[in-house]
């Protein structure tokens, strides 16, 4: 392909038809800022922040959305581009809640970055403002359409990457807004609450529902037993709140700084993750030996539980009946861990630290009680707990390593690698090869299902048993391979599917930013985790062998049927919750 | 075949439709078939004819005969007249504005002879439900044409060299367009109308889809052969159900001739044709939100390149053409490219369709050549202004687009001239603005308009346009900050420049182009508080007081008069005018202009209820003299005892200043006792209003002459201040030979002589006098008065067009005077030293000046002479320069008016301020009158003091109900001919108390809210 040379600030670049005047900047060196713009996901010229100078047209272009043209001449940096952002950020920020100092994204608001960036010094227009109230139907998300600069990156990603279209446009002129269907709440629409919308917004429009202050009651609380779970991702993901770099495993620093916020006990998720090998793996072996529905599908993404019973509800069956590891380890702390620490269950608090906004939808299902309480009562995201730990005054690259706390904090490689995409296809391979082949697996590492494609597929020959599997994350892949199976064609047995990209490392209730470089740190971060543990099976994990000794009996079992599986409903596409 | 000996044709458009054509057809058919004419006489549904505001329009051939406003309990008089009788029933058909005479075939009435119908062509003539009558009319030749005989390139290339243009408003070369989605690469290609018309005024594309559906599937078919197109849609608002079923109906009716769908006259052509509905956002007429749209996706533009042709539907190559660019392009095949490019300009060819709408007379559709002047358009198809009302600015291109005033009239109608003038062509939305419009409040208008059409995606746009509205919100509330114009402008630009789609980039204009031509209009609301055309209604109490220069509180004081309050009523007068009394008989009261009440039926005779006023307390004695402030020892010298050097010396002798005035002449009065004679105002009457200011204190110095019996350096040094009021008395010459005969005189020397009580021999003698103002009416009549057997009013333009007040003239005719309209004098023929004759030479009515009023053009050999004995030419006068002793040096401008602030009217030296006639050249009482107030005003401050002058606060509140059913105008008796004739006693004769009160009864109390 020819390459197309253009000038940018005057310096010349050569770059492929059909690129952007921000894309050939780049190339070139030269910085333009942008506000609503996101690489390959938003390209709708809305903000009109990057606008450049083309020589010889008449109007300022808008960089993002402009292709380059042989032998354009461009200025980004003239007295008219300064002149034309700084008067679109007034616009801006006149109909912006500008209560920057108690906002969630106080400092780390890209609205409040540009306006220092631009060298905002007065806003010379005020007047009429958006003034639609907070919608905090869900339990998972908020939107504040006050602090909305309609940028349509939450749209975007809720309509490309998640195929979800939970949020659009509405209404026209300056009474646009961002809404759901009939503008209804959030909480009944076909919202499955992964917070990719949070994890894009510029501003403080989009955020999780927080729930810091609860658990700060909870913990002072006398007589009660604030027990704490952390999700497998959080542990490459937590310091970058503290300057890390993404993708360092910080998990014993994580573990010292809750133990200082005065949890009781402190325990991982991955120890359920190996949990749910166990009962998943078993699920799996008896459909495939009974004849069951196939392929069977992972369980352990809200989000994606949501979606499907949003928009696919006549294949709930394909989902495996596991409960996700969060709501496996809040029944079994209520019941197992209660009986075990002679503690009455309804003095124990169970919070659990999550990448996750769903999770807090999930945590809130009616259902999540088999324990007799609700089975996880507070869910705060990766940036929660950061919060948490600055307003302690702990800096976490600072503590010293400790170790997760007994029965259930104990775990193998093969939980970790929950947190990334890949991850629960990978540990049930690793557990289903040496359960069905009675053999050790010489080498643990799935490689052909690890990474950032799409959809993975591969097969697996479990000595002479072709097992065909396939891996998605973000919903739009996953609708491709639901489509698959309506249509017949998805010759599979097991498919893993995460809602968010990347897996939970790039959950919507991860710190912010969160991009696609982040994410690749994040996984890495995982797998060198995964790499240095000394067990890397679920089935080897002796608390897992130890609870089906003295409390489960069996996977699959009674216990197990009542404690750590469950059932979904049709929420259909348009009906509204009660 | 069935033949009719005449048919009737009745528009069905939407227009004509709403006010009721669908029942006037089907009565007219019982009252045909009643009398057993049906058989005779045909009834057909037609489309638009384009006058509109005379709806429903019905035309009958053979005659051509057009019927207007026809209602339904006219079809049985209509009936028996015209098909039984054979008569035209005169009372129905459309009167000319500038004649009385029938025009029988109605292609020869104005509004229709200066047009030229393209894309009209079928509108008003043929049945739009019938694909026969299309055809007729030579309908699918351009098509057969093409598909036929022409290669795809072939008809690229003749639609090419055509010149044809988008009318949509863009103006972008059709043929071009064409071309490249010819050679844009991919499959399939499409052809989109883009009906999606949404200029608040605009309604062209509805009427030819009404008239004509054919014309724009054929053009459409055209444009896909020419691309390669097999699949064509109609993006149509629903707003436009007649349009919408119609053209539905033509596209079933060309499928089942298979003029569409597959082998297209056996040629191999294929082309189907799908009709999309809009739900009427005006974004979706930008070509890229129509795409989406059709695409079943939010209305919203996106950024261009790529340009539909290359890129359109589904991402496929796409021509979106308007609905009267494809009307054309049939005709263009049909007839040869040669002929549609000798019609228009160079670079605009072919003819424009414009929608009048607003401020005109015939509110309409008209579609006009290329290169049409905007006047003719107006004035001779549009027939001008209703209610005598001044032209104000045109604006074209609706929200899009931009404002033309009155000095840009001879505009041609092409892309290029109406760019240049800050505009655009737009769609052809056409609204005409008088002097009642306000020019912020339309800027607001068509912000308010954008700021809810706009899509909302980009930032300058959806919060820049409510920004703008919401900035010309508080000018227009009587809020506007000094430096708003600027961040108006600055905003604009910026819109301007960064807004993604056309919508958002042209938002700012009407404002840009408002303040461009009409800044001094958002001056005076952000500086002065003061809308012009008393639009909004913030900033003042009614429109009558906002009107009068002089600020009186009308509506209070005519619901004094109501009540019998008499001086109550005077003294609210009296606090803004110290002239009531004079101003009862003299002002030209544009107060009255504004009156709320014409609207109901007639204005209210302000004038006349000030003089009964002022009449009831001078039968009662003398008139009441104001209190005088305790003397605050200072000196102010007035200059001229005219209007304004009067009311100043009022205020500042009220406010305790000694005060005296310097007359030249022999009287007190200035114009008032020397420029209007007795007959207007009597001398009693006016004296009696200047004892007052006599009685206060003030000193008069009569036939004490400035600059001659004491300069002006003298009184500089005896007074603390010194205005100038010396007025404009000085003759102005008319500049053709003849001027130094015996027998030419002045208008305004003639009138002081008379004043003066001097004789001037007129018995008997046939005199010309020159001019259409004030001064020449009165000495047209004052010479019918001394015995004149002719007197000839000689001016260049139309009655419309005299300066002069409507009553004058009309006395003037009534007392015997005759004027000759379009007519210029050339010479003053002389015999023996004196005056034989004045030659002059008919004109007529050419370009638009500067004013907006019509330039007269000699027409040549048309010569004649006007046999009189005395020529007085009353064209104007001029300020009298020898008031200065070269003491000091006041500057002036070249024609002798002095150079003063506009607020202060202070002159360059300290201390000396000047108003009135010396100001502004020869203007009205009223406007002398305020000059003095406000001189008064700044002479106090100037001194020390802290204004002369406060207004009224009253109550507002009813004292009697509203009188809101028609009541006519209480008209002023006056004397009868032989009366006025026998000598210059008052013509008007002043109300009787029951017809005062009956007056004041009318008022509207608009001061009430």
């Amino acid at each position: 392909m020819e390459l197309v040379s253009l000038k940018i600030d005057n310096r010349l670049v050569e770059i492929h038809p059909g690129a952007t005047i921000l894309e050939a900047a780049e190339k070139a060196g030269v910085n333009i800022p942008t506000l609503c713009y996101m690489k390959d996901i938003n390209k709708v010229g809305a903000c009109r922040i990057c606008v450049v100078e083309v020589v010889g047209a008449r109007n300022l272009a808008a960089s993002c959305v402009t292709p380059v043209a042989q032998g354009m001449e461009v200025m980004t940096n003239t007295e008219r581009v300064r002149q034309a952002r700084r008067v679109n950020l007034e616009l801006l920020l006149s109909d912006h809640d500008v209560e920057c100092l108690t906002c969630i994204r106080n400092q780390n608001c890209e609205l409040q970055k540009m306006a220092e960036m631009l060298g905002v010094r007065d806003v010379r227009f005020n007047g009429m403002r958006n003034l639609t109230p907070k919608d905090t139907s869900t339990p998972a998300l908020v939107r504040d359409p006050q602090k909305c600069i309609l940028c349509r990156r939450c749209v975007s990603v809720c309509d490309q990457v998640q195929s979800v279209e939970a949020i659009v446009p509405l209404s026209r002129g300056f009474k646009t807004v961002i809404g759901t269907q009939f503008n209804d709440p959030l909480l009944n629409s076909v919202c499955v609450q992964c917070g990719q919308c949070a994890l894009v917004c510029p501003t403080g429009a989009l955020t999780e529902r927080e729930q810091v202050e609860d658990v700060w009651k909870a913990l002072s609380e006398p007589g009660k037993h604030v027990v704490v779970q952390t999700a497998p991702a959080i542990r490459v993901s937590i310091g970058q709140e503290f300057g890390l770099e993404p993708g360092t495993v910080s998990t014993g620093q994580m573990v010292a700084g809750l133990k200082l916020l005065g949890f009781d006990r402190v325990m991982d998720t991955d120890f359920t993750a190996d949990l749910t090998i166990m009962e998943e793996g078993s699920e799996l072996i008896e459909r495939l030996t009974t004849g069951g529905t196939l392929p069977m599908i992972t369980s352990c993404s809200p989000g994606w539980i949501k979606f499907i019973e949003h928009f696919y509800p006549e294949l709930t069956d394909h989902l495996s009946t596991c409960k996700s590891p969060q709501q496996m380890f809040g029944a079994l702390a209520k019941t197992y861990y209660a009986n075990k620490m002679k503690i009455d269950p309804a003095d124990i608090v169970s919070v659990s630290i999550m990448p996750c906004t769903a999770k807090k939808f999930e945590a809130n299902r009616p259902e999540m009680n088999s324990s007799g309480y609700k089975d996880v009562d507070y869910v705060l995201t990766t940036r929660e707990l950061a919060r948490m730990f600055k307003q302690a005054g702990i800096q976490l690259n600072k503590l010293h390593e400790e170790e997760y706390d007994a029965p259930l904090g104990i775990s193998t490689g093969a939980g970790l690698i929950f947190g990334a995409t890949g991850g629960v296809m990978e540990a049930a391979l690793r557990t289903a090869y040496e359960l069905v082949t009675q053999e050790e697996l010489a080498n643990v590492n799935f490689y052909n299902v690890r990474g950032m494609r799409g959809i993975k597929e591969a097969e697996v020959d479990l000595k002479g048993t072709k097992v065909r599997i396939a891996v998605a994350h973000t919903l739009a892949n996953a609708r491709k391979l639901l489509d698959k199976i309506k249509e017949g064609k998805a010759e599979y047995h097991f498919i893993e599917v995460m809602t968010c990209p990347g897996g939970c490392i790039g959950g919507g209730g991860q710190p912010i930013p969160t991009n696609l470089e982040i994410r690749e740190k994040r996984i890495k971060g995982i797998y060198a985790g995964d790499q240095t543990m000394k067990l890397r099976k679920s089935h080897e994990n002796p608390a897992v062998q130890q609870l089906y000794k003295e409390f489960l009996g069996k996977p699959l079992g009674e216990k197990s049927h009542h404690l750590l599986h469950t059932h979904y409903e049709n929420r259909g596409r348009f009906k509204r919750a009660e | 075949m069935q033949l009719f000996r005449a048919h009737i044709l009745i528009c069905s458009g939407t227009g004509c439709h709403s006010f009721g054509s669908g029942s006037i057809k089907e009565v007219f058919k019982k009252e045909l078939e009643k009398r057993g004419l049906d058989k005779e006489i045909k009834v057909v549904d037609t489309g638009c004819m384009g006058l509109c505001a005379y709806g429903p329009n019905v035309v009958v051939y053979p005659e051509g005969v057009l019927y207007c406003t026809v209602k339904v309990e006219d079809i049985q008089e209509l009936v028996e007249e015209h098909f039984v009788k054979g008569r035209i029933l005169k009372r129905l058909t459309y009167q000319e504005v500038s004649s009385q005479t029938l025009v029988q075939d109605y292609s020869s009435i104005n509004f229709f002879k200066k047009q030229k119908r393209i894309a009209l062509r079928n509108c008003g003539v043929i049945n739009p439900e019938s694909i026969k009558e299309y055809i007729a009319r030579d309908g699918y030749f351009g098509l057969g044409e093409a598909v036929t005989r022409m290669e795809p390139f072939q008809v690229i290339e003749e639609i090419k060299k055509s010149g044809l243009r988008g009318r949509g408003g863009g103006g972008f070369p059709t043929g071009l367009k064409w071309e490249f989605a010819a050679r844009a690469e991919g499959s399939p290609k499409y052809v989109v109308c883009n009906a999606d018309e949404g200029d608040p005024g605009a309604f062209m594309d509805r009427s030819i889809l009404e008239g004509d559906p054919h014309s724009v599937v054929e053009g459409m078919a055209i444009a896909a052969y020419a691309i390669g197109a097999s699949k064509g849609f109609v993006y149509v608002r629903a707003e436009y159900p007649i349009a919408v079923k119609r053209l539905k109906l033509a596209i079933e009716e060309a499928k089942a001739m298979g003029l569409l769908g597959d082998n297209i006259f056996g040629a191999g052509f294929s082309f189907d044709l799908e009709v999309r509905l809009g739900a009427g956002a005006f974004v979706c007429g930008e070509e890229t939100a129509l795409l989406a749209s059709i695409e079943g996706r939010r209305g919203e533009p996106r950024t261009r390149p790529p340009f539909p042709a290359a890129s359109g539907l589904w991402g496929k190559p796409t021509i979106i053409n308007n609905v009267e660019t494809l009307a054309n392009v049939p005709t263009i095949v049909r007839n040869g490219w040669s002929w549609f490019a000798e019609i228009g300009t160079e670079k605009s060819k072919g003819t424009k369709v414009f929608a009048l709408a607003g401020k005109i007379k015939n509110n309409g559709l008209v579609e006009v050549p290329m290169g049409t002047k905007l006047g003719e358009v107006i004035y001779d198809i549009g027939g001008g202004i209703p209610g005598g009302k001044k032209f104000k600015a045109a604006q074209t291109g609706g929200p899009s687009g931009g404002c033309i005033p009155a000095n840009h009239l001879n505009v041609p109608i092409d892309y290029e001239s109406l760019t240049s003038l800050g505009t655009i062509m737009g769609s052809g939305g056409l609204i005409i603005m008088d002097e009642d419009t306000c020019m912020v409040d339309l800027a607001k208008f068509f912000l308010d308009f954008v700021k809810d059409e706009s899509c909302g995606k980009c930032t300058p746009c959806r919060i820049g346009s409510t920004r703008m509205l919401e900035i010309l919100d508080r000018i227009t509330k009587g809020q506007g900050k000094e430096g708003d114009i600027e961040l108006l402008l600055e905003l604009g630009t910026q819109i301007k420049e960064t807004a993604l789609c056309g919508l958002g980039q042209t938002a700012p204009n009407p404002v840009i182009s408002t303040i461009r031509y009409f800044r001094h209009e958002y001056e005076a609301h952000i500086r002065d508080k003061y809308c012009e055309a008393s639009v909004c209604a913030t900033m003042f109490n009614s429109p009558c007081q906002n009107t009068c220069p002089a600020g009186i509180d009308i509506p209070i004081y005519i619901d004094l008069i109501a009540q019998g309050k008499y001086k109550e009523a005077y003294d609210v007068m009296k606090n803004d005018n110290p002239l009531s009394v004079i101003c009862g008989r003299v002002c030209h009261h544009p107060c009255e202009g504004r009156c709320n009440r014409a609207k109901l039926d007639e204005s209210i005779a302000i004038r006349d209820l000030k003089r009964f006023a002022t009449d009831m307390l001078l039968s009662e004695g003398d008139l009441p003299v104001p209190e005088v402030a305790e003397s605050n020892g200072k000196k102010v010298a007035v200059v001229g005892s005219g209007p304004a050097g009067l009311t100043a010396a009022y205020y500042l002798r009220k406010a305790g200043y000694e005060v005296v005035v310097y007359e030249a002449l022999p009287v007190a009065g200035g114009m008032l006792a020397v420029g209007i004679p007795e007959y207007r105002l009597p001398n009693d009457i006016l004296q009696s209003e200047i004892k007052i200011l006599e009685q206060m204190g003030v000193g008069i110095k009569t036939g004490v002459r400035v600059g001659q019996d004491v300069t002006l350096t003298q009184l500089k040094e005896d007074y603390d201040a010194i205005f100038l009021a010396v007025g404009a008395h000085k003759d102005q010459n008319l500049g053709i030979p003849g001027e130094k005969l015996r027998g030419v005189l002045s208008g305004i020397g003639l009138l002081r002589e008379l004043n003066l009580g001097n004789s001037v021999d007129m018995e008997g003698k046939r005199i010309a006098v020159i001019g259409g103002g004030n001064v020449a009416m009165d000495v047209a009549r004052s010479a019918i008065r001394k015995g004149a057997k002719e007197v000839h009013v000689v001016y260049r333009r139309t009655r419309d067009d005299m300066p002069a007040m409507n009553e004058e003239i009309e006395d003037a005719i009534k007392e015997g005077v005759k004027i000759s309209y379009l007519a210029s004098p050339t010479r003053i023929l002389g015999k023996g030293g004196k005056v034989v004759g004045l030659g002059c030479i008919q004109c007529t009515l050419g370009d638009f000046d500067s004013s907006g009023r019509r330039k007269p053009v000699n027409v040549p050999g048309s010569e004649y002479v006007l046999e009189v004995d005395m020529v007085v030419p009353a064209i104007g006068q001029q300020v009298d320069g020898s008031y200065a002793d070269g003491g000091f040096k006041l500057n002036t401008n070249n024609n002798g008016t002095f150079v003063v602030d506009p607020k202060t009217y202070a002159t360059n030296v300290e201390g000396v301020f000047a108003g009135g006639d010396c100001v502004t050249g020869p203007d009205t009482v009223v406007t002398a009158i305020k000059a003095g107030k406000v001189a008064a005003q700044s002479i106090d401050k100037y001194l020390g003091g802290k204004g002369v002058y406060a207004p009224l606060t009253p109550e507002r509140k009813l004292s009697a109900p509203i009188l809101e059913e028609v009541r006519e105008r209480v008209r002023m008796a006056s004397l009868d001919k032989d009366e006025r004739l026998a000598g210059f006693k008052e013509v008007e004769l002043g109300f009787t108390e029951e017809e005062g009160l009956r007056e004041a009864g009318r008022c509207l109390r608009c001061d009430i809210r």
